[in-house]
């Protein structure tokens, strides 16, 4: 009595666990990670669970700020608990050649629906992101619309507040010194345009306030501690929206494209490629855009009339104008030139 | 044997995963993992004039392995970072394999022709050593030369032997500014009723238990430009346009020693309220004035209280992140700040280690000095 008692105790107990296994395999729901913020609280509904309702498979978003880490030390424990998740163009390249993200499966996903640069080995793009300069137009009438009448300091007195980053800075810099924009790469990659980028920044170095988070420049020119400013297109949009008077200056555009992948690893990563496909398609960014002015990587859905009018911030619309931000430069030069731009802060 | 258990705990839980962490900062595990073949073949080589063919065969097919599998990029970081431009130069050769053939000499350096220069060569051929010195070197400022020995780095490149100036500079003003004025604030609150003391004690713990990054948050508020701070001083007419307060090493002064001050304090009260009031009355009926008292009886008996309040003021400023990093600007910015920005913005984790270990290594010798040096660390209740 007592044996068969310990046996079906012990069988149960077994059942049990691989109940338990194969439960926890099978209805982990996927997982999607972004930036938060307004643009996530909309893609939640629209797209997230857009799609959650459109194919039965449930879905759960969290957030994160960037940061890389915390995923590299994710997928090298084996303990992948984000399936989908949005990244910058760097991250996406460097994450993808240390196998931190799948490739992306072409098949599942249709590459031609992308704008151009807006699909890499492991990435497929989900919006584009931007800054540009801008200011009070209640306080400053007529202010600086380029770099080069930016350093102009006798012209427009004031600070002026760049990201404490090389990445974006030193563009700015040599696009003020006359470079013409297909050539500021070009002259980056050399010392004597480093030294001219410097060069540039040093004559208006005592002017410059530096943002390290992309909420600042807008606070900085609010609260009037600057008096100009280059940040992020679409807060600017949104401060607009709550009644600032902030000019876009399209010839000032630096631009870049965010995108999906699928971690390494990923238990659901055939799911997660689906949902790509999905959520990077013209009638759900559609969706999107009538509650957030986004400007998505698919081709269709940016030269929508429809959504043009529903976002003045519209990156696609102005992208002819501006400078797109050249990833493979700066995964290739950033660690040398973050050092450099430190070094230059400090004296 | 009781605390054995501790024992493990510590060695498990805090010993390990920092020894772990120190040796990422010498490790060079990139070049032996993802190119093996390669490696195997630069070690039989002597080093003089360039590699045998093999080398140059097992190279291109490790590359071009390594990037299909998705494992060049901890390798292509890590030999840009021994030299710039190498990971381009790496992502070429590997995205060249379907034109690449026997002899493979002649097909790399047709490619590019950096794959002939010996110094390149040897770069690899040193990189196959299972420790680099680079890391600890470069976080001092220092470089190696494609010949492997120790040289400064370039005028351009130096920012690390300044940033340890500063870490310490700064910490060493933010732990005489709290001693200067927390000494003076304890005193008065353990002269007062034990009822207002708790009122004062209140004051002091309230913004304690209150998170550093609210009371940092905080004093970037009143210190900005259209601020509180500059609206007071532009009505009492001290000041006529804005004073920039925000983003300056003021700033960071201010919010560091308004976060830290409690711990001086509460160290220095414990030891003020033991200190039996007979001892001051002895002396004044000897004949002491007041400010003998002070100096010959009262000051050196709550010097451990000042001694375990700075020395953890110091410790804790050593470290200092949050704050230098929203109210200072970037002259302001301490190690911490940079091993943050390795750690999440670069990946690059041997940066991270070196740094941190040279802070551990540098704060624990100046803790030792302190300990020979200042009076009341190795006296009284303060044992280290």
């Amino acid at each position: 009595m007592c044996k068969l008692q310990l046996k079906s105790f012990l069988l149960a107990t077994l059942v049990g666990a691989s109940l338990v296994g194969a439960g926890s395999a099978a209805a982990r729901d996927l997982m999607v990670v972004g930036f938060g913020g307004g643009f996530q609280d909309n893609a939640r509904k629209h797209l997230f669970q857009g799609y959650a309702s459109a194919t039965g498979q449930k879905v759960m978003d969290d957030v994160y700020n960037g940061e890389m880490a915390k995923l590299y030390s994710m997928v090298k424990a084996g303990d992948v608990t984000y399936d989908v998740i949005m990244v910058e163009a760097p991250e996406l390249i460097r994450g993808c050649e240390d196998g931190i993200f799948e490739k992306m499966d072409w098949n599942v996903v249709k590459k031609n629906k992308f704008i151009k640069d807006g699909t890499s080995n492991c990435g497929a793009g989900a919006v584009l992101w931007g800054v540009t300069l801008f200011y009070d137009s209640t306080k400053i009438k007529d202010g600086p619309d380029t770099y080069a009448k930016l350093w102009d300091l006798k012209a427009y007195p004031g600070k002026r507040s760049f990201r404490s980053t090389p990445k974006t800075t030193l563009e700015i810099a040599l696009l003020a010194d006359g470079v013409a924009p297909a050539d500021v790469y070009k002259a980056l990659a050399t010392p004597a345009g480093q030294q001219r980028a410097f060069a540039k920044l040093d004559q208006i170095k005592p002017q410059i306030v530096w943002w390290k988070s992309g909420t600042q420049p807008v606070q900085l020119v609010g609260s009037g501690e600057v008096a100009y400013a280059v940040g992020f297109t679409g807060r600017v949009v949104r401060a607009n929206e709550g009644g600032a008077k902030y000019p876009l200056l399209w010839k000032t555009l630096l631009y870049s494209v965010d995108s999906w992948a699928v971690v390494k690893g990923s238990p659901n990563a055939k799911e997660g490629f689906k949902m790509i496909e999905w959520i990077t398609d013209t009638k759900p960014l559609l969706a999107l855009a009538e509650d957030w002015a986004v400007s998505p990587a698919n081709t269709e859905a940016a030269a929508n009339p429809r959504l043009r009018e529903k976002n003045p911030g519209m990156l696609s619309s102005h992208v002819n104008e501006g400078l797109f931000i050249n990833t493979e430069f700066w995964v290739a030069n950033g660690d040398d030139l973050e050092q450099k731009f430190n070094a230059w802060l400090a004296k | 044997m009781l605390i054995g258990p501790l024992f493990v705990l510590v060695v498990a839980s805090f010993v390990v995963p920092l020894l772990i962490t120190l040796y990422t900062a010498i490790g060079n595990p990139e070049l032996r993992e993802t190119l093996p073949r390669t490696t195997a073949a630069v070690r039989a080589w002597d080093g003089t004039g360039l590699p045998p063919e093999d080398a140059y065969a097992a190279i291109a097919a490790e590359l071009a392995a390594a990037q299909e599998n998705q494992t060049i990029g901890p390798l292509s970081r890590r030999l840009n970072f021994e030299q710039t431009g190498l990971r381009a130069l790496l992502l070429k050769t590997a995205r060249a394999k379907d034109t690449l053939a026997s002899p493979y000499k002649d097909a790399l350096v047709a490619l590019d022709s950096r794959w002939e220069d010996p110094e390149l060569w040897r770069l690899i051929r040193r990189n196959t050593a299972s420790q680099t010195p680079l890391f600890l070197l470069r976080s001092l400022d220092f470089t190696l030369t494609p010949q492997g020995s120790i040289a400064h780095a370039a005028a351009e490149d130096t920012v690390f032997r300044a940033l340890f100036y500063r870490t310490f500079e700064i910490s060493f003003w933010v732990t005489v500014l709290c001693v200067v004025i927390g000494y003076p604030v304890t005193y008065t609150i353990s002269t007062l009723s034990p009822r207002w003391a708790n009122v004062a004690m209140g004051l002091v713990l309230v913004p304690f238990w209150t998170s550093i990054l609210v009371r940092t948050t905080a004093w970037f508020i009143l210190l900005q430009r259209e601020g509180p701070v500059n609206a007071l001083l532009q009505a009492m007419h001290i000041v006529d346009a804005p004073i920039t307060m925000i983003f300056t090493r003021f700033a960071v002064y201010v919010a560091m020693v308004h976060v830290l001050l409690p711990f001086v304090i509460m160290p220095l009260y414990g030891v003020m309220k033991g200190i039996d009031p007979v001892y001051m009355r002895a002396a004044a009926s000897m004949g002491a004035p007041g400010w003998k008292r002070f100096l010959r009886i009262y000051l050196p008996m709550t010097m451990p209280g000042v001694a375990a309040g700075a020395l953890m003021v110091f410790m804790l400023s050593v470290g200092f992140y949050i704050t230098p990093a929203l109210v200072g600007g970037p002259n302001d910015q301490m190690v911490s700040y940079f091993i943050a920005f390795y750690t999440n913005s670069t990946i690059n984790w041997g940066m991270s280690a070196a740094l941190a270990g040279l802070l551990l290594v540098a704060t624990a010798m100046l803790v030792v000095l302190a300990r020979y040096l200042v009076p009341g660390f190795r006296a009284g209740s303060v044992k280290l």
